[in-house]
């Protein structure tokens, strides 16, 4: 029956809609470059979703927690053969992801006799100046969106990663007009923490368009926060060390928001 | 990226390997198979001579250990480079300090940085003191091969610290074929070692202060003694190069980590206490 166009097409579109379902409830991820390096962050804590990936690149998914694995290994492995054959600075977030994720992604998706990656990651890697920031998502058909200027959006110092489009987008609308490049750890922070509601809260509503109020999100981010705990890795600009990640404990987070 | 690096395994040992392993999958590692044949000693084969024309120490003070290394590299009677760096960095809390043939070394100096950081970002957790202390171990056992065929034998000296091991500092010594030895006090490996210990030990038992309790000052002029007095009989040892103003590398780590030493820093105390 797949031999028939489509009745392939069909399959895809099927396949396409099951992947979504299951990835509908992932909480969110946000990613946020500023002056001293890139914030990930996500609340939960029922099992890591932020990793560190090689000197300079960090990643965070939803998805099936075996393919995010298999995806992670695959993602460490390639970076830390590149980098011990020819050198750390060889090893480039953008090689990674075009010429080995995305087509591995796209493969799989499309043989539908074989299992697709139930997995959207989110990609970060930091630049000696927050232009030169790089943010790739990578969803589960190998489709890729980076945050570089394009005709239809200007460049963007942020990424995010949801489980559904109506909620990344509403979180991007929301980081546009509240975050710069050039803000402090504690201002990205809390907008970083904002962001995550506004993307959460509308996972949880079924039509959800407008932003809600300021106030909404405030009182929503308490409530949320004092259910979860905080997980949280930065990538440090500062080049005094090779390696840039490290990843930052609820409790001195906590510090700094003050609730 | 090449081809081999591309393609995904589609059946993912998911972290099983250790990172030398990754790299014999991928074919980016060398092995030396011994036979037992080449085990056995014939007459051509035992003429390998195991040069390890240098002289490397390390020794732990009141701030942390002190890793110390002359700069000459040779090859046979000839000196090859005056600057040679024989005391890495493998981490932020190690220190790998070599004595033996340098493109080996520095391969294995790789290869542990790596597999330092493999284990951390896919094991999410960091690898325990006694853990690097193996992986070394395992590498040197794995070079046998090539030692065996006369080439590439390296034997070197490793420190480290840690918070939550005890003792917090912890220094350790291997032969070639990668038994490790834990010092309590100091270690020195390489042609010039023979004085070096001579003085180590005699510094720590009848000196001033026992090693452990020197102060920094006090650890640098005892390294930069000892050195000078390797290089004294020992041909491929550097010592000091008075008219070059060449010194040693010195590395201290302590809990903070790991600290290279200012030319200036050991200039200035090989001028008030050793010239």
């Amino acid at each position: 029956m797949i031999e028939e166009p489509y009745r392939w097409v069909e399959a895809i579109a099927n396949r396409r809609e099951y992947i979504e379902t299951q990835l509908a409830s992932g909480s969110p991820i946000v990613a946020l470059g500023y002056r001293d390096g890139i914030l990930f962050l996500t609340l939960g804590q029922t099992r890591q979703k932020i990793f560190e990936i090689y000197n300079r690149i960090a990643m965070g998914a939803i998805g099936h927690p075996g393919d995010i694995e298999r995806l992670r290994m695959a993602a460490i492995e390639l970076a830390s053969t590149e980098g011990f054959t020819r050198s750390a600075a060889d090893v480039s977030l953008r090689r990674l992801v075009h010429y080995s994720l995305s087509p591995v992604m796209k493969g799989a998706f499309e043989q539908v006799y074989g299992a697709p990656y139930l997995a959207r990651m989110l990609f970060a890697e930091i630049g000696d100046r927050p232009e030169e920031d790089l943010f790739l998502r990578v969803d589960y058909d190998g489709e890729i969106a980076t945050n570089g200027a394009t005709f239809a959006q200007a460049r963007r110092d942020f990424a995010v990663l949801s489980g559904t489009r109506q909620s990344s987008e509403l979180m991007e609308s929301f980081l546009k007009t509240e975050h710069s490049s050039d803000a402090a750890f504690e201002a990205t922070l809390k907008s970083g923490l904002d962001a995550w509601s506004v993307g959460n809260m509308t996972l949880q509503m079924s039509e959800a368009k407008e932003l809600p109020e300021r106030t909404t999100i405030t009182k929503y981010r308490q409530e949320q926060l004092a259910k979860a705990g905080i997980e949280a890795g930065i990538l440090e600009r500062n080049d005094s060390q090779a390696i840039r990640y490290r990843s930052l404990l609820d409790k001195e987070l906590r510090a700094l928001i003050h609730e | 990226m090449e081809s081999s690096l591309v393609t995904l395994d589609p059946h993912f040992s998911s972290g099983a390997d250790d990172f030398p392993a990754l790299l014999r999958r991928k074919g980016l590692l060398a092995s030396a198979t011994v036979t037992p044949t080449s085990a056995v000693a014939t007459p051509q084969q035992k003429s390998w001579q195991p040069t390890e024309a240098t002289t490397i120490l390390a020794f732990k003070f009141s701030g942390g250990v002190l890793v110390a290394g002359d700069r000459r590299a040779t090859a046979g009677n000839t000196v090859v480079y005056d600057r040679a760096d024989k005391v890495l960095e493998i981490d932020r809390h190690s220190i790998m300090a070599i004595a033996g043939v340098p493109a080996t070394a520095w391969e294995m100096a790789r290869v542990l940085e790596h597999s330092f950081q493999y284990f951390r970002r896919t094991q999410l957790q960091e690898m325990s003191v006694d853990g690097k202390v193996r992986a070394l171990s395992k590498l040197l056992r794995d070079n046998f091969g090539f030692v065996m065929q006369g080439v590439g034998v390296v034997v070197p000296i490793f420190a480290t610290y840690a918070g939550n091991s005890k003792p917090e500092a912890r220094l350790y010594f291997y032969d070639a074929m990668g038994a490790q030895f834990e010092a309590t006090d100091y270690a020195a490996t390489g042609s010039g070692s023979p004085a070096v210990r001579g003085i180590l030990y005699y510094e720590n038992n009848w000196g001033s202060t026992p090693l452990q309790k020197t102060s920094e000052d006090e650890a640098i002029s005892t390294a930069l003694r000892a050195l000078d007095t390797a290089a004294e009989s020992d041909t491929s040892t550097g010592g000091v190069d008075r008219s070059g103003k060449i010194y040693p590398l010195i590395k201290i780590v302590s809990r903070q980590g790991i600290r290279t030493l200012p030319e200036s820093k050991i200039a200035a105390v090989f001028k008030e206490t050793v010239a």
